[in-house]
């Protein structure tokens, strides 16, 4: 039976400090002593941080300085749940890592789920903050009061899925009972696109988070799932807010695809529209694939099904398979999410849905993250094509769809050999570096984040967010119900003003979702019915405006930190390639670029910050409650 | 679409994919196309109304709640555009256009 405590148990052990909803503790390592300690926070905190990236937001800018690289011993990684991991809300495992990035120095928030985050809800911490770099590869015991800085000499070079496997073994411990997050070879190699992976099929994967945990020298953070008490204030309420968005999942017809098939369905969808990557963005023609083969049931039909769930989860989402045929029959996958379709198969030319499985499979347990390594390994596939890359620089000859190269140049990367460690440090800096006309095919944003496994060159408002935002990735989680804020329930998507004043308006929706413990696909639902669940859980009187203002509170907190960084508005822009003109298919009549100076300045005039020198104005943050941070911010 | 008879000057495709087929008969995925007959005067609004009369779940889906515009979680695309480009809800038609209905992708 789930830990998880009822109301009336609650009301007839009332604690001193309520502590409804959270563990009240984080937990603190410090990897360089071997030292861990706990650290109560307060219920004004809770209420202002939420947790997730709120909290680690905050952490990240009042302990790491502008001098802390994200590789210096004094980085944070910081790995948090929210007040609605471990209660009875579907897809209540979530992790959220915040940290200052490898990819582009400056901060990183990056959630994944599977059932770490209940797993430390019931062990009496609401989130792990890890400082200090061991002397040895070691990793993280964590079994209710017992915490453990452990040897992992014996993990050294181990997949992620090896990695849990082995960590499973010597705990005797197995399935929904131990939660690990691990890296792989990446990870302990430092690529700088390295993610961290855990519980067989879920990344945190953004901005090099992995290289980070690789450099502190932490293999794996390996948790048995606890045995403490966790209270909702008004357990009914809670469960009633939850059928009811499960009961929206499942019958809004914008969301019942999400619950049968997950993200399948965006790699037809997204073809249609022009925003399926095709060949590192050199077409957005189908050719002569059959597409049929591409829609969710068939991608799903045609595999050997094995249980894999998420904590609480009712979704039809998360899948173990089995390759039914062909060169890898018989090996164990996890279903790509759309963008592992993307990453690992529209991107590179690759399109036989088991070597994509397959393969998507080993970027994930080498802990690579797969839109990244879309970018890098199709740039290079399109530069040997054009000749702006020899066969010699690389060491063989790679072209559109090879599986086996794609999986040979994995290697080199994830084990920096030969031309691998070059392109280890991510397509931005690779293809600077060979310059010439090699450089005008990179795929990325000029800050060096990865785009998520889109061509948003038909999707303008995840362009702009992707390029504008401080967490390495996107803000405000378009598509959404924006009608809830006063947004438009429908703009032009290549009219620049629109775009922009609705991604500034939807900004920090992400932010909120990932503060709260749980999955932003079963989180896909109107932010109302996120705050019902969040006051029933809590006890706080929680609304709409309230998810409104921290999500911007959240994201004014990490643009300081990434000013304060030196990554400002001179990087607010897409790579050559990634803000080009399509040249064919849905939308190769818009060109971004002739308006982006625009969009930028009807963005910034949105969101309220200061479009020359990219700081939040004063009256903003001061709206925000963000008083210190403008003393801060604007100090003399 | 290749291999699809084109319409006639007077008529256009009406092409309903995705999650939408629901709504008019189909299980949720694919696409099914619909020959719909062109007046004189008529724009994408005009043929959407009169077709999505005939499926009430597709009326209730594609409108806003008054049904003055276009609900949020469908696109409608004209020729392989969205609207807003070339044409736009009330831009006269002239027949042998493609109007494609599509659910917004959540998630990925």
């Amino acid at each position: 039976m789930s830990p998880t405590a009822t109301a009336t148990r609650a009301a007839a052990k009332p604690a001193a400090a309520p502590t409804f909803a959270y563990a009240g503790k984080l937990l603190r390592v410090n990897l360089s002593t071997g030292k861990t300690w706990t650290e109560a926070w307060s219920e004004n905190d809770r209420r202002e941080y939420l947790g997730g990236i709120g909290l680690g937001a905050r952490i990240l800018y009042e302990e790491v300085g502008p001098k802390v690289q994200w590789d210096h011993p004094d980085n944070r990684l910081v790995l948090a749940t929210g007040p609605l991991a471990g209660l009875p809300v579907w897809g209540t495992g979530g992790l959220t890592v915040i940290t200052r990035g490898a990819l582009t120095g400056g901060a990183t928030s990056t959630q994944a789920n599977g059932f770490f985050g209940a797993a430390l809800k019931y062990s009496g911490y609401d989130a792990i903050v890890i400082q200090g770099q061991a002397k040895k590869l070691c990793y993280l015991y964590i079994n209710d009061d017992v915490v453990e800085v452990r040897d992992a000499a014996h993990l050294r070079g181990k997949d992620t899925w090896e990695t849990q496997q082995a960590l499973e073994a010597e705990h005797n411990v197995s399935g929904h009972r131990l939660s690990v997050y691990a890296i792989g070879p990446a990870g302990e190699n430092l690529v700088r696109f390295a993610a961290i992976h855990g519980d067989y099929g879920h990344v945190a994967s953004k901005n090099g988070c992995g290289a980070v945990m690789g450099k502190k020298k932490l293999k794996a953070v390996c948790i048995v799932r606890g045995t403490k008490a966790l209270a909702a204030h008004d357990t009914r309420g809670l469960i009633q807010a939850a059928d009811d968005i499960a009961h929206d999942l499942k019958t809004d017809p914008s969301t019942s695809t999400l619950y049968n098939y997950g993200t399948l369905p965006g790699v037809v969808n997204l073809s249609k529209l022009g925003v399926l990557p095709i060949k590192n963005y050199t077409t957005n023609l189908t050719g002569d694939v059959n597409m049929k083969d591409w829609e969710a049931p068939s991608l799903r039909g045609g595999f050997d099904h094995r249980g894999h769930q998420c904590n609480a989860c009712g979704m039809r989402h998360c899948h173990i398979q089995i390759i039914p045929k062909g060169r890898y029959e018989g090996e164990r996958v996890d279903e790509p999410e759309y963008e592992g379709w993307s990453g690992a198969g529209w991107t590179i030319g690759l399109t036989d849905k088991y070597s994509v499985s397959w393969l998507n499979t080993r970027i994930d347990r080498a802990c690579v993250d797969v839109n990244e390594f879309g970018w890098v390994c199709g740039w290079v596939m399109e530069c040997m094509e054009k000749g702006y890359l020899t066969e010699k620089q690389v060491g063989f000859r790679l072209t559109w769809g090879d599986v086996e190269g794609a999986w040979k140049l994995l290697q080199m990367i994830s084990h920096r050999q030969g031309f691998g460690d070059l392109l280890a440090e991510g397509v931005k800096r690779a293809s600077e570096k060979i310059g010439g006309k090699a450089a005008e095919c990179a795929v990325y944003t000029m800050k060096g984040a990865s785009p998520r496994g889109h061509d948003h060159r038909g999707r303008w408002e995840e362009m702009l967010d992707t390029c504008t935002s401080s967490n390495g990735t996107m803000e405000s989680a378009n598509p959404t119900f924006q009608t809830e804020v006063g947004a438009p329930g429908r703009i032009n998507p290549f009219d620049g003003e629109q775009v922009a004043k609705l991604v500034g308006m939807i900004r920090g929706r992400r932010h909120f979702e990932d503060s709260l413990g749980g999955c932003s696909f079963t989180f896909r639902t109107k932010m109302a019915n996120l705050a019902r669940a969040l006051s029933a859980a809590t006890g706080w009187d929680y609304r709409l405006e309230d998810a409104v203002r921290f999500g911007n509170r959240t994201a004014a907190i990490l643009r300081a930190f990434n000013l304060r960084c030196g990554i400002g508005v001179e990087v607010e822009y897409p790579s050559a390639r990634y803000g080009s003109q399509p040249v064919d298919g849905p939308a190769k009549e818009h060109d971004v670029r002739k308006q982006w100076d625009r969009m930028l300045e009807v963005w910034y005039d949105t969101v309220g910050y200061d479009r020359k020198t990219g700081k939040p104005k004063r009256e903003t943050l001061r709206a925000l409650g963000l008083g210190w941070l403008e003393k801060d911010l604007y100090k003399k | 679409m290749p291999g699809e008879a084109q319409p006639k000057a007077s008529r256009a495709h009406i092409e309903v994919t995705t999650w939408v087929t629901k709504h008019v008969g189909g299980d949720g995925t694919g696409s099914r196309v619909f020959d719909e007959e062109i007046r004189r005067g008529d724009t994408p609004r005009t043929v959407l109304r009169r077709f999505t009369a005939r499926f009430p779940e597709l009326d209730a889906a594609l409108w806003s709640a008054d049904h003055s515009e276009l609900g949020s979680h469908i696109e409608v695309l004209v020729n392989d555009a969205v609207l807003g480009v070339a044409y736009d809800l009330d831009t006269p038609l002239i027949g042998g256009e493609r109007i494609t209905l599509l659910g917004q992708f959540m998630g990925g």
